[in-house]
């Protein structure tokens, strides 16, 4: 019983994070219907400007650049790149971004070299002890942060003008532009959120306690699980962002218990597979409908 | 392979008769199409002739290409003429490369299942068991659109990362891996084994498995073609563009899509054979990044947005730059004396090569969506003014 | 040709609690010239819908010759005799002419990825017999010059006849026509009317056409049937149609630029 409490609690810890990343998916998605492959090289990014800045800005200062900083280049990835392919459709941008994703992935790794560092200094290798249950600080802090900047989401969202233009957007482009609605800053909006999003989660993904592995090419494969966290909710859901984040931490956290490591990632994707048979569009989608 | 055409139409009203409309000339076969029949066989005979001349080391990077070439033209079919975005390439790789090895590997062995099968009869059963793995993939491809489809298929690399590790006894496990069989057609090996001369220049393993790929390629790029412009084309195009209207021409949309699943699986598949037969070795990955990992699946996509969505030819192009450039560079650098360290910050071949494709990835989507094919088409149609529109 | 009759009967569709179309029931009589109206949203293209499978009816029938139409799936309805063109011309835009209309041979040919691949001689020749019928075609909608010029190079009027044309090639008995002379201008609309007219005369098939250019419906419909609401509301030729107090209303009462917007 001790341990399935330890493993919900890291399964939610976990999902919390991945509910961040999914969320930022989500968020371009509902501005642009893009589908953001470089999300994983966001990810890196802001965790390598913490290993970077870290011993003149200690940790904390490190952490603000490292998060601003993915914000800022998920900004100009859509300023410089995607903004300047109006006529693209959303399925060539989705493969631009794996373009941009394979260039910032390779020559981040190709700084990182060897060294593999931990970055979640404030939180990380501090169990806590609480009834005969170990727990690890890194996911409680996870939970916390995660529900606080998710909660936050969700005001802005719903009462602040860029929420309110954001959704009007996804409702329909063309009635949100003739009511005055700029595309242009809502899209940029978004992007920015995801990359501030995948600034904080990369934070606790690259933990002893969450992976056993410093940033490296591993922490963009563990990113890439919000895949099917956002999937799984559906794409166009914030709830199911959330949700789909939650079971992917879940099912990460009891299949390697009881399977093993390496069957999880698998587990994760199988899960995802399994609801889309069952739902195409996710959880909480909006079903496609046929025109013709 | 699967196809809508064999129902019978005994329940038709009023069967229209087969037309008899009186010939009507196609376009004729002007200049240009002789000139590029001439152009075609003329880079033939110089892919023939190649191995006389070059290197082992170079005609070992062009096998490369050539392993690229036959799974890009598979990933078309199924990303560019049917429209189906799959990132799951890399798994069928992995799918036929572990095919191949068991079904030729040797019987009796206490560790490692093995079939014992004749090489040529493995390579065929190894292309078969991927299409019918694309095939037990299509439930899922038919209910799903798009990125969708793209995400899930992702599902298949982690699956195959998973069971590469684990059935040791097929793969030989991450640490060790296992050796395929060498291959052989009808009794003739594709080793150092027996002499064989032309034109006074020993054709060993390097110039034979050469030969061996030339052909599969050939045979793959034929095949893909003939589909592309024939009645199953013209089917996977009309899917791609709009499925309603697709179903209302006839087109069974579902058995069309699980078609087309299968035929591409079926070129990965080949292309894993390939691949094991080019590294000499089996050998599942140990992360996501690695010989049948996101990684490949991301280049394959990078040979058909490079090459041109859609376009056969331009997937041998992309094939070409891809697969290539790693290769070549690596021996430039040997060559001209560089350091290919692998230590921390080094700019090895493989590095350089995926900045480029990567670039070309973006380059390509913001300023050409048609690709190389598209360039090349521009170039053709400047030099001639006649033209044979067909895909 | 022969042709049979088209019976839709009692036909209902639901959208959750939304009716889209009510117990609807009209009859297309073997070789009719038959028009479906009604204004915006009264469920016209809901109606073909149904008729060529892309949705499935709630309730209600739908039977052509002595086939029962909703047993089939789209696909093979095709293969019954139903063809039919787009209101958006759902065409492939970077393949040619030829190579869209040659779609609509897809059930009247065979051939998989093996066939096709190897260039089978029997392939070939099928190929090209369905070719020269295809070309033929293009002929007989008058784009027979453009038979190796990509859609996507086209002016509108010609990729509406390519549709046409596509729909045509899979030799139906029925003809099912969204809005062909949506978007035209005065002098296309008169051109088409006499291509339909053509088409029905030469090729002794029944055609059902929806369209809102009123001019166009009574010049060249037999019979007339009118949807509101997703209910049939008037049925009857041309002139009894358009003396209907009914269809009055629901043209005045809704919506009276449909007359005139299409045009």
């Amino acid at each position: 019983m001790e341990t399935f409490v330890q493993l919900v609690v890291n399964g939610l810890g976990k999902g919390a994070v991945f509910a961040l990343l999914a969320l930022g998916f989500v968020v371009i998605f509902k501005a642009t219907e893009v589908v953001n492959f470089a999300h994983g090289s966001l990810v890196l990014f802001g965790g390598y400007l913490v290993v970077a800045t870290r011993e003149t800005l200690g940790w904390a200062g490190a952490v603000v650049v490292g998060i601003v900083g993915a914000g800022l280049l998920a900004l100009l990835v859509e300023r410089l790149l995607l903004s300047r392919s109006k006529l693209a459709d959303p399925f060539s941008l989705a493969l631009l971004t794996i373009g941009v994703d394979v260039i910032i992935t390779e020559e981040i790794v190709r700084r990182l070299g060897v060294s593999l560092p931990f970055i979640g200094d404030a939180w990380d290798a501090q169990p806590i002890q609480a009834g005969g249950v170990t727990l690890f600080r890194t996911h409680l802090v996870a939970l916390v942060v995660a529900t606080v900047l998710i909660t936050l989401f969700f005001i802005a969202f719903r009462y602040s003008n860029w929420g309110i233009a954001m959704r009007a957007q996804a409702e329909n482009k063309e009635a949100a532009a003739l009511v005055g609605i700029r595309s242009a800053r809502v899209t940029a909006t978004a992007w920015l959120v995801a990359g501030l999003l995948a600034g904080v989660a990369v934070l606790f993904i690259a933990t002893q306690d969450f992976s056993g592995a410093g940033l490296s090419r591993g922490t963009h494969s563990i990113a890439l699980a919000a895949f099917p966290a956002a999937i799984l909710g559906g794409l166009d859901s914030t709830a199911g962002a959330i949700v789909g984040g939650i079971v992917v931490g879940l099912v990460d956290a009891l299949s390697t218990h009881y399977v093993s490591f390496a069957f999880s990632k698998s587990a994760v994707f199988l899960v995802m597979l399994l609801v889309l048979v069952i739902r195409p569009s996710g959880l909480f989608g909006t079903r496609e409908t046929t025109r013709v | 392979m699967s196809d809508t055409g064999t129902d019978a139409r005994a329940t038709t009203t009023a069967p229209p008769e087969p037309p008899q409309a009186p010939p009507r000339p196609t376009p004729r076969r002007g200049a240009q199409w002789w000139v590029r029949k001439a152009l075609w066989l003329a880079l033939f005979l110089v892919l023939l002739a190649l191995p006389l001349y070059l290197e082992a080391q170079w005609l070992k990077a062009g096998q490369y290409m050539m392993v690229g070439a036959v799974g890009a033209i598979g990933l078309t079919l199924l990303t560019g003429q049917a429209g189906q975005l799959s990132l799951a390439h890399a798994f069928f790789l992995l799918a036929g490369a572990t095919s191949y090895t068991v079904l030729s590997g040797p019987t009796g062995d206490p560790e490692l299942v093995g079939f014992g099968l004749d090489p040529l009869l493995a390579l065929l059963g190894a292309v078969a068991i991927t299409a019918v793995l694309g095939l037990a993939f299509a439930p899922v491809a038919a209910r799903l659109r798009g990125i969708y489809l793209g995400v899930a298929s992702l599902a298949l690399v982690f699956l195959g990362l998973y069971l590469g590790q684990s059935a040791e006894s097929l793969t030989g496990g991450t640490s060790t891996g296992r050796p395929p069989a060498t291959f052989e057609l009808f009794g003739f090996p594709f080793s150092n084994d027996g002499d064989l001369e032309i034109a006074g220049v020993p054709i060993r393993e390097t110039e034979r498995v050469w030969y061996l790929f030339l052909a599969l390629v050939v045979i793959a790029f034929l095949l893909a073609r003939g589909a592309v412009r024939g009645r199953i084309g013209r089917a996977w195009r009309a899917v791609r563009d709009n499925e309603a209207s697709a179903a209302v021409m006839g087109v069974n949309v579902p058995t069309v899509k699980a078609g087309v699943f299968a035929v591409s699986s079926a070129y990965a598949g080949l292309a894993g054979v390939m691949t094991v037969l080019w590294f000499d070795i089996l050998k599942p990955d140990e992360s996501e990044f690695g010989t049948y990992g996101i990684n490949v699946s991301i280049a394959y996509l990078a040979m058909i947005i490079i090459g041109g969505l859609g376009s056969v030819p331009g997937a041998l192009v992309g094939a070409l730059l891809v697969n290539g450039l790693p290769q070549v560079l690596a021996l430039y650098s040997t060559q001209l004396g560089w350091s290919t360290g692998t230590g921390e910050g080094a700019f090895t071949p493989i590095l350089i090569s995926s900045f480029v494709y990567g670039a070309a990835i973006i380059l390509v989507v913001l300023f050409e969506p048609g690709g190389l094919a598209a360039i090349g088409r521009r170039i053709g149609q400047r030099l001639t003014f006649t033209r044979r529109g067909k895909e | 040709m022969t042709t049979a009759e088209l019976r839709v009967r009692e036909v209902t569709l639901r959208f959750g609690g939304l009716y889209a179309l009510d117990d609807v029931s009209f009859t297309v009589a073997p070789g009719a010239l038959h028009a479906l109206i009604g204004p915006n949203g009264a469920g016209k293209s809901s109606c073909f819908n149904v008729i060529s499978g892309l949705y499935r009816a709630s309730a209600g029938s739908v039977t052509f010759g002595e086939h029962e139409l909703t047993a089939y799936r789209p696909n093979r309805r095709a293969r019954l005799g139903v063809g039919r063109a787009f209101q958006n011309a759902a065409l492939s835009p970077h393949s040619t002419v030829l190579d869209n209309v040659m779609l609509g041979r897809y059930a009247l040919t065979r051939g998989g990825f093996l066939a096709c691949g190897l260039r089978l001689p029997w392939t070939r020749r099928e190929e090209r017999r369905h070719a020269a019928r295809a070309a033929e075609i293009c002929d007989f909608l008058g784009i027979g010059a453009a038979l190796h010029t990509p859609v996507g190079g086209l002016p509108y009027g010609a990729v509406k006849r390519v549709d046409i044309a596509r729909a045509l090639a899979v030799e139906p008995s029925l003809l099912l026509l969204d809005e062909p002379a949506a978007g035209m201008n005065a002098a296309e609309t008169a051109e088409l009317a006499g291509t339909i007219r053509d088409v029905r005369d030469e090729l002794g098939i029944s055609i059902l056409l929806v369209e809102h250019d009123m001019g166009l419906v009574m010049d060249i419909a037999d019979r007339v049937t009118v949807l509101d609401f997703g209910r049939v509301i008037a049925d009857g030729t041309p002139a009894e149609v358009q003396a209907d107090p009914e269809v009055v209303k629901a043209y005045l009462g809704t919506d009276n630029t449909e007359s005139t917007e299409a045009g």
